[in-house]
């Protein structure tokens, strides 16, 4: 077995910025030897950042105290100094963080921000020097063209170079250990696909051993050789990942196994009825030759002199969603799937060609349950507001509807007194789906609503969708890049790519014979043979 | 630079606004300005000789067109209390006025910006937290009470200056920027508190945001993530409250010309109202207004040097 690089024993994390001190890492262990990737899975709030950011040095604040001991070059780097912990910190061990969007300097140019850790480290080698290596860098992490990103400011980036440039930045040292604190969470799978590739390449080519710290046990078990199971600060399982994945030793694994929405297996959501009914029932909506326009929105009186650009970002679109059906829009970021559904919902006007949708305003659910929420409100306040807008005077109705829909989306009305903070992810999407249902509409938009979420509370929110879709024969416009979760849920699925659809069909069908290149990458993506 | 240039434009529209606007006011205010000349005089065919020959018979727009074309050529026209070009009434006042407002501004950087710094750098601490209720009281006291608080101190215990006595930038410009650092202290004061706390809450959010993480995980010092990465990203917020602070430190001046006895802008302002001298008054909003319309647009371009995402995205 090759050397070990870094140990970590006991390690203990306290916070102490409440009256009572809050553990939140119990007895953390880990070895990791040279040139191994090692996975560490859990759920938010497990413990597994933590964990990973006391051993990058990270925790500093005061009121954070940490025992036990992180053994790397023969020193603890729990006691050392903060010159001496410096000297390792981007040199030995570098990160990458879970967004990319925000994880670099917005006001510095990218080459400025690659060659930081050279000019701190080691200020004797010249510019020219450091600028050749941040290149060789860049284009080493797949950016196409070095030379011009180099002077790029982040906000020109998309968010998968952006990773790629992290991941540049993070290698100028030739580390030996990189951390990657969920480093794909934010990307789309064909993004997603690609770091890991690049990761797995730097790991193979460079021998740096990586600790990959995720949520998503089916990436732990595609780069990891050893996996750590992390629940509520401690480590419940540890060992090979093939060994966890075939006999999970704790219920908790199986758990997270189980949590990984299986494709060409049993479906959690389940069709309303029949194929037959579903295409004989009538259209909940009709979408014509739909062009959807990105508008610049400009500020200041120049705005009015000047001529509104706008360039279609949904080209020529058309398809039609019946009572009861779940249909999914599939595609990668920027694809222009949630500008299409801004259209059906009627948020945008910049569009030509027709939406039909008879009945009651489509709902929307978003991707993010934190800031979809009003904070300032509380869960009986938010649920009520659909009712207050539709005119329902009566508050006895009003409080009895309330009731009835906590009941439906699987909530207790004790929450009804909460304020969005003091509820978890899954209960305020929980919460989001129930406010939306409020006005009983024909049509759901779901956006991407469950990527945000932890994977066991993603396949109860997909449950729930399943069960009310059943209930109240709802139609669901279900956004994705995620295929697995819309195997799960939907029965019909588009696939879009650049504004327009490249694929179309039933799920199974679309799923076991792939037609478009597109598609089949996004399958291939996920994971997903057929 | 094509977004100069269309701030150009816009810039001169606005002030184009302002000018007509405060033109329109004093055309349609009550009171015949022939017949203030005249004082006591009433005497209908004077008076209407008199409106005749200073273009008031004219209509509106032709008149305003007028006065236009002069006000561009310098001359801002006469004093009717005086008498005399109002160019050169004002000429003696702006920079005495100028002066004052520099020196205030350059006091308030000089006090805020490292105290913000530190203030922040040391969040929760001792220090930090007796600052914070510092900068409350201060940014309370107006200026023209810090101003008599500061005469009374300096002036009449410590004798550091001559209360009243303002030297003129003519005999000695040393001698002027001199008496005018006690006034400007008063004027920078409130400001300073401000910019102090909106510098310390700017970086504050800063210190949360993912990349000072990053910037940390590089191995790099405290004061580098500090000068290096947030300090610019928190500048945003207090460049704009800066631009506001300069157009507000102009007529902020005219109450402290009172205090310190300074013959600035501010009290030709005043003395202009009182004798209903409207060609003075109205040159000296359309200056004011000069000076808030170009600050506003310097906080523009500052803004978008500082942040590319303002002119990239």
């Amino acid at each position: 077995m090759s050397e070990r690089i870094l140990e970590v024993s006991d390690l203990n994390i306290e916070f102490h910025d409440h009256s009572l001190p809050e553990t939140v890492v119990y007895d953390f262990d880990l070895t990791l030897h040279e040139g191994e990737i090692v996975g560490i899975v859990g759920e938010s709030g497990s413990g597994k950042s933590m964990s990973a950011m006391a051993i990058a040095g990270l925790l500093s604040r005061h009121e954070i105290r940490k025992r036990g001991q992180i053994l790397y070059d023969g020193r603890n780097l729990l006691d050392c100094d903060r010159d001496t912990l410096r000297r390792y910190q981007g040199e030995d061990i570098a990160v990458i963080f879970q967004e990319p969007m925000t994880s670099l300097d917005p006001v510095r140019r990218i080459g400025w921000q690659v060659e930081e850790s050279v000019r701190l480290h080691h200020p004797e080698i010249p510019a020219e020097r450091r600028r050749e290596m941040a290149l060789r860098n860049l284009a080493d992490c797949g950016l196409a063209d070095p030379e011009k990103v180099y002077r790029q400011y982040p906000s020109q980036l998309s968010g998968g170079m952006r990773q790629r440039v992290m991941i540049a930045a993070a290698m100028m040292g030739n580390p030996r250990i990189l951390i990657a604190d969920e480093p794909t969470t934010a990307l789309d799978v064909l993004v997603q696909e690609q770091i890991i590739e690049l990761l797995r390449r730097i790991n193979r080519e460079r021998g740096t051993a990586i600790l990959f710290i995720s949520h998503d046990l089916s990436l732990v078990r595609r780069l990891c050789s050893r996996v750590l199971v992390m629940r509520e600060g401690r480590i419940v399982e540890a060992g090979p990942v093939e060994d966890i994945f075939n006999h999970p030793a704790e219920d908790y694994t199986r758990a997270l196994i189980r949590a990984i929405p299986r494709v060409f297996s049993e479906k959690r959501g389940g069709e309303a009825e029949g194929e037959g009914t579903a295409a004989a029932a009538a259209p909940v909506l009709d979408v014509e030759h739909l062009d959807v326009f990105y508008q610049e929105s400009g500020q200041g009186i120049g705005e009015l002199f000047r001529r509104k650009r706008a360039e279609p970002v949904v080209k020529d679109i058309s398809f039609s969603l019946r009572r009861g059906e779940c249909l999914a829009l599939v595609g990668g970021s920027g694809c222009g799937k949630s500008t299409l559904a801004r259209a059906v919902a009627g948020l945008t006007r910049s569009y030509t060609g027709t939406v039909s949708r008879p009945g009651v305003q489509p709902q929307i659910i978003f991707q993010d349950p934190y800031n979809s929420l009003n904070p300032m409100h509380t869960v009986r306040w938010i649920l009520e507001e659909p009712l207050r807008l539709t005119g329902e005077k009566n508050a006895r109705v009003r409080e009895k509807r309330i009731l009835s829909m906590l009941e439906k989306v699987r909530l207790s009305p004790e929450l009804l007194g909460r304020y969005p903070s003091q509820l978890s992810g899954g209960q305020r999407q929980r919460v989001c789906i129930g406010s939306a249902l409020m006005q009983q509409p024909e049509l759901l938009i779901a956006d991407e609503p469950v990527s945000a979420l932890d994977v066991t509370i993603q396949a109860e929110i997909l449950e729930l969708l399943g069960e009310l879709r059943r209930e109240m024969a709802l139609s669901v416009l279900f956004i994705s890049h995620d295929l697995r979760t819309v195997y799960q849920l939907c029965d019909t699925i588009l696939v879009m790519e650049k504004g327009e659809i490249v694929e179309r069909g039933a799920v199974d069908e679309v799923y076991r014979r792939p037609r478009s290149k597109y598609t089949k990458a996004l399958l291939r993506a996920a994971g997903i043979s057929s | 630079m094509r977004y100069a240039a269309r701030k150009i434009i816009m810039l001169v529209v606005t002030v184009l606004a302002i000018s007509f606007v405060v033109f329109l006011a004093f055309s349609v205010i009550p009171g015949d300005p022939a017949l203030t000349i005249l004082g006591g005089q009433t005497d209908p065919a004077r008076v209407e000789a008199l409106r005749e020959q200073m273009g008031l018979n004219a209509p509106l727009p032709v008149r305003y067109v007028r006065w236009l074309r002069s006000f561009l050529a310098g001359d801002f026209g006469m004093s009717y209390r005086y008498s005399v070009p109002v160019s050169r009434l004002l000429g003696e006042k702006i920079p005495i006025t100028l002066i004052l407002t520099l020196e205030s501004f350059l006091f308030m950087l000089l006090i805020s910006i490292p105290l913000g710094i530190y203030s922040a750098r040391h969040a929760g601490g001792r220090a930090d937290r007796a600052l914070v209720i510092l900068n409350q009281i201060i940014m309370a006291v107006p200026p023209f009470f810090s101003g008599i608080l500061i005469t009374f101190f300096f002036g009449m215990l410590l004798h550091w200056f001559v209360p009243g006595g303002y030297v003129s930038w003519r005999v000695s410009l040393s001698g002027c920027v001199g008496y005018l650092v006690f006034p400007a202290i008063a004027i920078a004061l409130p400001k300073s508190a401000m910019v102090v706390s909106i510098l310390r809450r700017s970086l504050l959010k800063e210190a949360r945001l993912d990349y000072v993480r990053t910037a940390y995980s590089r191995g790099s010092r405290t004061n580098y993530v500090l000068y290096r990465h947030m300090l610019r990203n928190a500048m945003g917020p207090v460049v704009t409250f800066l631009g506001m602070a300069a157009a507000d430190m102009v007529a902020g001046s005219i109450i402290i010309e009172q205090v310190f006895g300074i013959p600035g802008l501010g009290r030709a302002l005043l003395t202009a109202i009182a004798n209903r001298d409207y060609p003075v008054v109205e040159a000296i909003i359309v200056l004011i207004s000069v000076l808030v319309v170009a600050s506003g647009a310097a906080v523009d371009l500052i803004c978008r040097r500082l942040d590319p995402r303002i002119s990239l995205d």
